[in-house]
């Protein structure tokens, strides 16, 4: 697959949502006194930019943390620590009313498309909910709009009436999507929006996601384990690795260079057709550590191919080795 | 703009729509037991309702001198009690009475046990509270819990239905409770709440509708035993006061006359029975039509 046209490069575009040592831990309760008896280190200290207009793509095993942080950003998840900047705006704190205003500007596409519509609500009253909710217009006006929205997304207008059982997997992604973009919002989070898909439909809904962001200047924080999917979708990637940020930096750096032994790792696993025969695939032995109980130093290190006792006692500390090319590794 | 949009009605869309309806009515219908439970409902009703129409004599207008008749005596095809009342009349009234007390005494169960169900299902604090609560109500043996209730209230038929409606509670929020854990972890709670949806709105619009099967089931099913719970009250002297043609006061007034007029007391037996078994056999069948585990997607 050839990368579609990237954005301008990060710096030249404003800052649209910046995290800064996001923490999110999961309390383990237990006991006959229900005391916190621990904590599942679910997202640990990320700090990263999305700018406007760009896609970031969210890699990394299932469990590391990647929806998790998607949650937390859009406020899913109580935050354990960190601050969230949303165009220039600390949101984490804020109140349930407050936070109204920024519902508008951050949505979230789900994985699931059989899951995330309610069987029970047509279609169109679905979206019709959402402008419902937070627009006062009147029912012919909110109608229209639903209307616009379905074509916006490749959907007849016959679909209003329907149910969501009577969509295919595809179509109903696209529901969902029309549903994210319905108030204008700035930033989307996909949540592996095309993990649930056959490859060809995947490529159509990349396709109009792409097609809305150009429209709309639209922002993407895309969680996927889909290497792939990222390298085609996304302008730049984060590695995530036990809840921690192990390698940040463009699709190019990130595909081409790989800094830490993780992301090679995980490079090395995708199956790429090639006339010289296949490459050594780095293999990891093992399983990723309990998040609630993670290795000293860096996490990496119980499976890590190339770990030093460096490894073991100090913590790497997040280094920009290059521009806008960032790793967590004593050898990178 | 001046231009509106009309709702298109597709005629295909429709069908494809009723499909989920009239594949669990057809499934109902498959179950002849279901069927049977649903005509002697339905008769039921018809009879409370027409009861002026089908009956031929008052049901609380005595005649001494055509007292204990036997059952298909002329112009008394059930009979007469000791006070010559035409036994036919006081069922078809009790069906009216029983089926009132039946209906107000569920639905006032179920406003209660699906407002605690959703409570405690979709707030994670008091779901504790309100569950120790209910477990409080079930601790209670069902008769004794409505007798006490109906020592408070005095006795009557309103009071009746109130002390069945308390004992309801406590089975139906956990049913209600139950459904509501299953069905808040399902994404589109998940995306409703990312929409700022409010706590109101999602488990009136969003949880609500996807959990009816379970309490349609439920209320069909208490229906029986509410029916059966009012005629044991009565039985007992607490519910209906004669000269009320309650049934289960007409078996305990038939008592004194179990040897020489059994049917005072087999009769209403028979009705009561009847009706159990009607809304028993409905609800099983409701159950297995709107299997919670049909594909409907």
């Amino acid at each position: 697959m050839k990368a579609m046209e990237q954005s301008p490069p990060p710096s030249e575009s404003k800052v649209l949502l910046e995290l800064n040592g996001v923490r999110k831990y999961f309390p383990i309760k237990g006991g006959v006194l229900k005391r916190v008896q621990g904590n599942v280190k679910a997202v640990e200290s990320i700090s990263l930019k999305v700018f406007e207009g760009e896609s970031l793509g969210v890699v990394g095993e299932s469990g590391c943390g990647k929806s998790t942080l998607g949650r937390t950003i859009l406020g899913l998840e109580e935050l354990t620590d960190g601050k969230i900047i949303f165009n220039d705006q600390e949101i984490q704190d804020l109140k349930k009313k407050e936070k109204k205003k920024f519902v508008k500007e951050m949505q979230m596409i789900f994985q699931d498309p059989y899951a995330s519509l309610n069987p029970r609500q047509r279609v169109g009253h679905a979206l019709d909910e959402v402008f419902r909710m937070h627009t006062k217009l009147p029912a012919d006006e909110r109608r229209m709009a639903v209307v616009d929205l379905l074509k916006e997304v490749g959907l007849k207008e016959e679909s209003y009436d329907r149910y969501p059982h009577e969509f295919s997997g595809g179509q109903r992604q696209r529901i969902g999507i029309a549903r994210a973009i319905a108030l204008n919002p700035q930033f989307i989070i996909c949540d592996e929006a095309v993990s649930a898909l056959d490859v060809s439909v995947q490529a159509q809904v990349l396709k109009l996601l792409k097609t809305l962001q150009r429209k709309y200047n639209l922002s993407y924080l895309f969680i996927s384990h889909d290497l792939g999917v990222v390298q085609y979708f996304c302008d730049r990637v984060l590695v995530m690795y036990l809840g921690n940020a192990v390698e940040m930096g463009t699709v190019k750096d990130i595909f081409k260079h790989p800094l830490h032994p993780y992301t090679q790792a995980l490079l090395s696993a995708i199956p790429r057709p090639s006339v010289h025969g296949r490459k050594e695939r780095i293999r990891l032995t093992g399983d990723m550590p309990n998040p609630a109980d993670p290795p000293s130093g860096c996490p990496f290190h119980t499976r890590c191919p190339i770990a030093q006792d460096v490894c073991v006692t100090d913590k790497p500390a997040w280094v920009e080795h290059r521009e806008n090319h960032f790793a967590a590794c004593h050898f990178a | 703009m001046t231009t509106t949009v009309q709702p298109v009605p597709h005629q295909e869309n429709r069908k494809k729509r009723e499909k989920y309806y009239v594949t669990t009515l057809k499934r109902l219908f498959s179950n002849k037991l279901a069927i049977a439970g649903l005509v002697i409902v339905v008769l039921q009703v018809l009879m409370a309702i027409f009861a002026p129409l089908i009956t031929p004599y008052d049901p609380v207008a005595q005649n001494l001198m055509k007292s204990e008749l036997p059952v298909f005596s002329e112009g008394h095809w059930l009979g007469t009690d000791n006070y010559g009342r035409d036994v036919w009349s006081r069922i078809v009234y009790g069906a009216r009475i029983s089926l009132v007390v039946g209906v107000v005494a569920v639905s006032l169960g179920l406003i209660g046990g699906v407002t605690l169900g959703l409570l405690g299902g979709y707030y994670r604090k008091l779901d504790s509270p309100i569950m120790r609560i209910v477990d409080l109500l079930f601790s209670f043996p069902g008769i004794l819990l409505a007798m006490l209730i109906i020592a408070i209230l005095g006795t009557s038929l309103i009071n009746v239905a109130i002390a069945i409606s308390i004992w309801s509670i406590p089975t139906c929020a956990r049913i209600v409770r139950g459904s509501v854990l299953s069905v808040k972890e399902k994404e589109y709670i998940m995306a409703m709440r990312s929409m700022g949806a409010s706590d109101l709105r999602i488990m009136v619009k969003h949880i609500l509708p996807n959990i009816t099967a379970p309490i349609i089931v439920f209320a069909t099913m208490r229906m029986a035993t509410a029916i059966l719970s009012t005629a044991a009250l009565s039985f007992l002297g607490l519910g209906a006061q004669p000269p009320t043609p309650e049934w289960g006061a007409m078996i305990s007034q038939g008592q004194d006359f179990m040897w020489s007029a059994p049917h005072l007391t087999i009769v209403p037996g028979i009705a009561i029975m009847l009706t159990v078994f009607a809304f028993n056999v409905l609800g099983d069948g409701l159950r297995d039509a709107l299997d919670p585990n049909m594909n409907i997607d």
